[in-house]
């Protein structure tokens, strides 16, 4: 830990996660070495029965929704135009841009050729779910950049820019919701073209709507969560009113989430999947648990929406829940089909870690150096008027006590579950036992079998007359074996240029090596064994 | 969409098949693979290996790209390095591929393969011997194969074969030809005197093209941003006037004017 005895007193929190950070970078960087000088195979457990990942589960899908931030809070301040939530905006806008930001710097550690990132603004495919991601990914950050671009120009006081900036805000706004609804929605129809790999609890032809849906409540919840983590590295009040009606909010999405998820996974009779005790079956379960139901009980109460402790503990198991869920999608649900069971190596893991510790580093520098909490003059307001209504207190006290501790189950539940569901990962499946070809199979098949033709070697000039090898006096039709002779060339295959006569001495070497005078004849015995003679015979 | 009726295909029957191998060395030399293996029997497909044939119980089955008609891969691919060309094959383009990888999760049949140990990986699959088929020549390994287990042709041709043996012989074949319906359909039919399962093909593929599945989402797209450009700014014009109104009746709850603030 730290050493408060240096000249001046440093605080001692702040100095713990910067020694975690610098950790946290020293691992990440020894990852990125072996990842980008010893290839994808020696630095990830990634096959190709397991193409995507942890990079690709967490980095940029759980990256991109917990970036939803900015573009649910962006459209409330200023399309829905609810000016009380303007003090948040800000916050908002950094995470989601620093987010994009490290979502594109993750990706370039996962694809094969990360030179090649902007391929896709130029090669055009209009088909792929991917291509379209990626230019809703380019836009959106350059959308995010110009949103954000107001701290620095205020920090900076490049009034004229601020001023252009300020007038195109609002098509930028819309525009960034526009493809913040795209993209966000087709992270989700990545998987849409695999349903015979996605486990049938995930897999649904509403994938891209429950990803934007899940979008817009981990958006809700991830504001208040880094309200509160901001509110308390920088020593601030926390505007609690305004984040307990963004609990409303992020209370009745949870309600449509949970609605629809019930009614597709009904609609497509695969809810007995989710009670059954199997690895998927399970780790669903605790992803319903955590990331939906327990917040909701929380949430559903005025005196635990209302506390700051209550609010940000339903809003962190929402943003749990939401990864959970983008893991399931990705990692647990793509298990079974492909064989193979998916642990991601401490490598994967370190440059994941590098990628969420730079997060928080900028975010502080970005929080430290620039305008983001300007708005934090507003007198706080102390009153909550559900605390006057005296009879009402302890049914509520008991309400919320009740939900708490529900909750509290729930979320120990889900752990146990989450536990129980990775112990019982079944292991992948054995390969068919090799047995021989049954005699049904071998008569039809020699029955099938016909002797290559002739194969007549040109004449060299040296030569007394052309060679014909014919395969009938050299493969038993019995037993016929290819690759005896054919272990490395089928020359015919190079046909396709007339074949040059063989260097003086070449086939006598090749042929002899059987054609010794104890396997068979010796090349050097009679010439009409091979010159002229087969000729002659045909 | 208009396919090319003389598009080229091959047709395997694992009844003739005597598992020599032929047809995986043939590859090997055709693509200038190294070995990888000593029994082909019991290779699998990689980077360094596009087909093989190897022992399903008492069969031997091949396994290679199946060459879909709407291939995933195709459709997946985010910078178009995979096409489906005329002539029936799928084929690679890798001065296009970033290597996403994306092709390897889309892949119904697992085909595609990634150079894992490369700093700079590549996709590698079976392309059906394009060049080889832009020659007029069949594919090696047809041309390798020394029983007609392995047999090339027009796709239709082919399949008109694949059923005229079928009733020719009803005892010999189980009366199916998987690739027929399979993700729509794909270039290389399978015939066998067992059913697809028990050779180890898969057989709870839907029977449409997977592809059809993301770009029936993604033809929504233009109309989705239509539509909601429309609803959002109808929102604010709506939130808008009421504001000003608001503001014009004296009314003004909000801060000054709070529109500007960034």
């Amino acid at each position: 830990m730290s050493e408060p005895s240096m000249g001046k007193l440093a605080l001692p929190r702040l100095t713990f996660w910067r020694a975690v950070l610098v950790v946290l970078l020293a691992a990440g960087f020894y990852g990125a070495f072996v990842r980008f000088f010893r290839g994808l195979g020696a630095s990830t457990n990634l096959s190709d029965a397991f193409p995507w990942g942890l990079w690709v589960g967490f980095d940029i899908l759980c990256g991109v929704a917990l970036a939803a931030g900015g573009f649910t809070v962006s459209a409330i301040v200023y399309i829905f135009r609810l000016e009380r939530f303007r003090p948040i905006v800000r916050p908002a806008i950094l995470t989601a841009f620093l987010g994009y930001m490290l979502v594109i710097g993750a990706l370039l550690f996962d694809l094969g050729r990360p030179y090649r990132v902007w391929h896709p603004l130029i090669m055009w495919n209009p088909h792929s779910v991917m291509f379209e991601v990626g230019w809703c990914v380019t836009l959106y950050s350059i959308v995010l950049a110009l949103e954000f671009s107001p701290m620095v120009f205020e920090r900076f006081r490049m009034k004229r820019a601020l001023k252009v900036v300020h007038f195109v805000m609002l098509p930028l706004v819309v525009l960034g919701v526009l493809l913040s609804t795209l993209h966000q929605s087709s992270l989700g129809s990545f998987y849409l073209i695999v349903p015979s790999k996605l486990y049938p609890l995930w897999y649904t032809p509403w994938l891209p709507v429950f990803f934007f849906l899940t979008a817009l409540m981990l958006g809700c919840a991830m504001t208040i969560v880094e309200s509160f983590l901001s509110a308390r590295a920088f020593k601030k009040e926390i505007e609690m009113d305004l984040l307990a009606d963004l609990g409303k909010v992020t209370l009745v999405l949870i309600g449509i989430n949970l609605l629809a998820k019930y009614q597709d996974l009904s609609a497509r009779g695969v809810l007995r999947l989710a009670v059954q005790p199997s690895y998927e079956g399970r780790l669903f379960l605790a992803e319903v648990l955590m990331g939906l139901i327990a917040p909701a009980l929380l949430l559903a109460v005025p005196a635990i929406r209302k506390s700051p402790r209550g609010l940000f503990s339903a809003a962190l198991l929402v943003v749990l829940g939401v990864i959970m869920n983008r893991l399931n999608v990705s990692i647990t649900g793509m298990e079974r089909a492909s064989g193979v069971s998916y642990v991601p190596t401490l490598i994967e893991v370190s440059v994941t870690l590098m990628v969420v510790g730079t997060g928080f580093a900028l975010f502080t520098l970005a929080a430290r150096y620039l305008p983001v909490f300007e708005h934090d003059t507003k007198a706080p307001k102390p009153e909550t008027d559900w605390a006057d209504s005296r009879p009402l207190r302890g049914f509520r006290f008991a309400l919320s006590a009740a939900a708490a501790s529900l909750a509290g189950l729930l979320f120990v539940t889900a752990i146990g579950l989450t536990w129980d569901g990775v112990m019982r990962r079944e292991p992948p499946p054995s390969r068919p036992v090799a047995q021989n070809p049954s005699e049904q199979q071998k008569i039809w098949a020699r029955s099938s079998f016909r002797i290559p033709a002739d194969v007549t070697f040109p004449q060299a000039p040296d030569s007394p007359a052309p060679v014909t090898f014919r395969h009938a006096s050299h493969v038993d039709a019995a037993a016929p074996d290819c690759l005896g002779c054919h272990r490395r060339d089928f020359s015919f295959l190079n046909a396709a240029p007339p074949r040059k006569p063989a260097a003086a001495g070449v086939m006598h070497q090749n042929c002899g090596r059987c054609h010794d005078g104890t396997s068979a004849f010796s090349v050097e015995a009679d010439c009409e064994n091979c010159h002229g003679a087969t000729a002659a015979k045909k | 969409m208009i396919m090319n009726p003389d598009r080229k295909a091959l047709l395997l029957d694992t009844t003739r098949c005597i598992g020599c191998g032929a047809c995986s060395q043939a590859c090997k030399e055709r693509n200038r693979l190294p070995r990888t293996s000593e029994d082909v029997l019991t290779d699998k497909l990689s980077d360094r290996t596009f087909t093989v044939v190897n022992r399903q119980g008492s069969r031997f089955v091949r396994r290679l790209c199946m060459h879909c008609e709407v291939p995933s891969c195709v459709s997946a691919c985010p910078v178009g390095a995979f096409q489906k060309t005329a002539a029936g094959p799928v084929v690679y383009d890798e001065t296009r591929c970033m290597g996403c990888r994306y092709c390897m999760l889309a892949c119904p049949f697992n085909v595609p393969k990634y150079e894992w140990s490369k700093t700079l990986p590549r996709v590698r699959k079976c392309d059906l011997c394009a060049e080889r088929l832009a020659q007029g020549l069949a594919t090696a390994c047809a041309t390798a194969c020394p029983t007609g287990a392995t047999k090339f042709g027009t796709r239709t041709a082919l399949l008109a074969e694949a059923r005229a043996r079928i009733a020719a012989e009803p005892n010999r074949y189980y009366d199916y030809v998987y690739g027929v319906e399979e993700v729509g359909g794909t270039s290389v039919l399978i015939i066998s005197d067992v059913r697809p399962e028990q050779l180890g093909l898969r057989t709870d593929l839907v029977n449409e093209p997977p592809a059809m599945l993301t770009w029936r989402v993604l033809n929504k797209i233009p109309n989705v941003v239509a539509m909601a450009g429309l609803v959002l700014g109808g929102v604010y014009w709506i939130t808008k006037r009421s504001d000003d109104v608001a503001r014009a009746e004296g009314q003004d709850t909000q801060g000054p004017d709070a529109g500007d603030a960034s």
